[in-house]
């Protein structure tokens, strides 16, 4: 990871791509959605082969920040054409892309989590987990914990959000492994903890699929 | 570090002492004298020869004993120069009132910077600038510049505003809760406020730290102290600033949820910390910890004069993740028996406006010892009195009840709920539980701490249910964290 991290800030990138993000997030102990990137047409339909579809496909570069608004995530290809023509077309828009990631499709069950972090002057990396999606910033149901945190502490991050029932078993979802959200929080401190050159994490939305939690999408964004 | 003799000293110099009134030299002094500090007290001036009947010396150098606290309260061109004669005399205590430092600008900055390359250079401890003084109630020094005198007790102050702490002394004195020590730490030029924390944990005075926050300088530590702190003691604490927008610029959605207070919050959850909203909150949560032991869990057990009011505090109860179980057999089966036959038979326990004392007694104890409740919220029987008295006050305006009479009557009811709040420390005592008893009509003349000499309980009573519910919550809060973390 430190390769990852380092090559980026040598590079004076101000974030990492996806696939990079995602990589270092999952080295923390967070669980991804399939992360690989293609870098030809062909490549990217062996790979859907290989993880098996559906899948999405992703732009990816660390200069891409709305991906969605520029037509470069497509979601849900169920066959070899449909990924070769999506791959051919966000390749097309004249953006330099890293590779296109082809990501296997996480059915999830509509819950959607947040785990982040920001420094504080005072306190240092601050890691927050509450509700993700969309409505993150509308509903700000979230809790922070200063970094390196407990497992204790991870646990009553989870407890103090206000829409608990979304936690337990909900419209016959199974309950969300609090233990395995709690690691995911505990390795995102550590992480922030250990590379004082990462300044900000967004791991949104985190889906929760057969009670697991699992990140479908990553941002890190380093120190200026 | 360790401020045993600076809060405790046997012998105090104040620089700067006056007799002119309105003058802070003459505030420290007067209040110290006046408050009945029985230790040494040197004014040192050098303007006047005699300061409230006392002969003055001209300079700390010239007291030949040995002086183990100094107050300076000369203005801020001049505290270098007494710092040399303290450190010179060997003083290692200064308590330095002056103003006319960091709050005021550069050049007061750099004084202060000063001032504090000085202390650490010579191993001084210096409260402030900038401070309205210190209180150790348990040597009677009184040593702030409004005199507010509480009595002794176990509640530790530690205030970034010397007027928000004097006024909570002041509310702590009026509802007669003891308080142990005070400090205003000032601009904390030198000691901070994780300093006068650490202090508090180990003091054998303290029992519960109040702390009221604007900012700290050192985040790290001040979570290092207050982790350590409240695994010993509770930490109640009011972080000012609640609705100050983090002003950094944020570049992810995480970054844009946080800002310093929502951070603040957290890290006072983090380390164990009780959060008060208000300076009252802060000094009723204080009380409470003060008073009677924590619950073990959420289990409350509500034994009510009426309904309603019974009903009105299970919902509280269950709004701040308090439980109210149902009543167990064996407790429905002793009450039934004490019981007129359509009492509630259920949690909230109505004693269907039976004012009974002995019933009351009886009901809670039976409550208390029930393995099913961890606390129990006794409404309506504190305070019935006052409605028996005005019933009586009536009576003799018609001319039915005697003056005499009337005073004896009062006089008998007052001694009925002195026994009853007596009776629930020793309920408290036996079984180890917290009891809130609520009063049904506070008056200015009515107790707010109920003591029984003898007993390391006391109680606390509330004007209304929800502030004894909310109290509840915040014990129940700082139980549940100790023991997540003992396990």
């Amino acid at each position: 990871m430190r390769e990852i991290i380092m090559t980026a800030v040598e590079r004076k990138q101000a974030a990492l791509s996806e696939y990079e993000s995602k990589r270092v997030v999952e080295s923390a102990g967070v669980v991804v959605s399939g992360n690989r990137l293609a870098t030809s047409r062909d490549e990217a339909v062996q790979m859907a082969a290989t993880s098996g579809y559906p899948v999405a496909l992703k732009g990816c570069s660390p200069a891409l920040t709305h991906k969605t608004e520029m037509g470069m995530v497509k979601l849900k290809l169920k066959t070899p054409e449909g990924v070769a023509e999506a791959y051919d077309e966000i390749t097309s828009k004249g953006v330099g892309l890293d590779g296109v990631i082809v990501q296997e499709w996480v059915e999830g069950d509509n819950r959607e989590f947040v785990i982040g972090m920001t420094r504080d002057p005072q306190f240092g990396p601050c890691v927050m987990f509450g509700l993700g999606g969309i409505f993150t910033e509308a509903l700000k149901d979230v809790s922070f914990r200063v970094a390196p945190l407990t497992e204790i502490d991870a646990m009553e991050m989870i407890d103090e959000i206000r829409t608990q029932k979304l936690l337990g078993e909900f419209r016959g979802s199974s309950p969300v492994d609090r233990k395995k959200l709690a690691e995911a929080i505990v390795g995102i401190g550590n992480l922030s903890s250990e590379y004082d050159e990462i300044a900000e994490i967004d791991i949104n939305p985190l889906v929760i699929e057969k009670g697991n939690p699992v990140a479908v999408d990553a941002l890190v964004i380093l120190k200026k | 570090m360790n401020l045993h003799s600076l809060f405790c000293p046997r012998s105090i110099a104040i620089v700067g002492a006056s007799d002119t009134l309105f003058k802070w030299g003459a505030y420290i002094m007067s209040n110290i004298l006046d408050g009945g500090f029985t230790g040494k007290v040197y004014p040192v001036s050098v303007s006047k020869s005699i300061v409230f009947g006392r002969e003055t010396y001209k300079s700390v150098r010239d007291i030949e004993d040995k002086v183990d606290l100094v107050f300076i309260t000369t203005p801020a061109r001049t505290v270098m120069a007494v710092l040399e004669d303290c450190r010179d005399s060997g003083v290692t205590n200064v308590v330095m009132v002056t103003s006319g430092f960091s709050e005021t600008g550069e050049d007061g900055s750099r004084m202060e910077k000063e001032v504090e390359r000085f202390a650490i250079e010579n191993g001084m401890y210096i409260v402030g600038p900038n401070t309205m003084g210190i209180v150790n109630t348990h040597c009677s020094l009184y040593a702030t510049g409004s005199i507010v005198r509480p009595v002794p007790g176990g509640i530790s102050i530690v205030a970034q505003s010397g007027n928000l702490g004097n006024q909570i002394m002041e509310w702590a004195e009026q509802e007669k809760i003891g308080i142990a020590k005070f400090v205003g730490s000032g601009n904390e030029g030198v000691l901070k406020v994780e300093d006068y924390l650490e202090y508090f944990m180990d003091d054998e005075d303290t029992s519960v730290v109040l702390m009221y926050i604007e900012g700290i300088d050192d985040g790290k530590r001040f979570m290092d102290v207050a982790s350590r702190v409240t695994a010993k003691k509770p930490v109640i604490a009011l972080k000012a600033g609640r609705t100050q927008s983090g002003s950094q610029a944020a570049q992810s959605h995480t970054g844009a949820m946080s800002g310093s207070h929502v951070i603040f919050e957290s890290v006072m959850k983090q380390t164990g910390i009780v959060i008060a909203r208000t300076p009252s909150e802060l000094l009723s949560l204080s009380a409470a910890f003060d008073s009677f032991p924590v619950p073990a869990d959420n289990r409350v057990g509500i034994i009510t004069l009426g309904g309603g009011w019974g009903v009105v505090t299970a919902d509280e109860c269950e709004e701040r993740d308090l439980s109210i179980p149902p009543l167990p057999d064996d407790v429905m089966e002793k009450l039934d028996k004490r019981l007129p036959p359509f009492w509630s038979k259920a949690n909230p326990v109505d004693l269907v406006g039976q004012p009974d004392i002995v019933l009351f007694e009886e009901s809670i104890e039976y409550m208390a010892a029930s393995d099913s409740f961890d606390a129990i919220i006794t409404l309506g029987m504190v305070g019935s009195k006052q409605f028996a008295l005005r019933a009586a006050e009536a009576a003799m305006n018609l001319g039915n009840l005697s003056k005499a009479e009337y005073q004896k009557f009062k006089d008998n009811l007052d001694q009925y709920q002195m026994d009853f709040l007596d009776k629930i420390i020793l309920i408290t005592e036996k079984y180890g539980k917290p009891i809130l008893p609520v009063s049904l009509a506070k008056t200015d003349y009515d107790e707010m701490v109920h003591q029984l000499k003898g007993s390391k309980y006391k109680l606390v009573i509330y004007g209304s249910p929800e502030e004894a519910v909310l109290c509840l919550q915040k014990m129940y809060h700082y139980s549940r964290y100790l023991a997540k973390r003992r396990n």
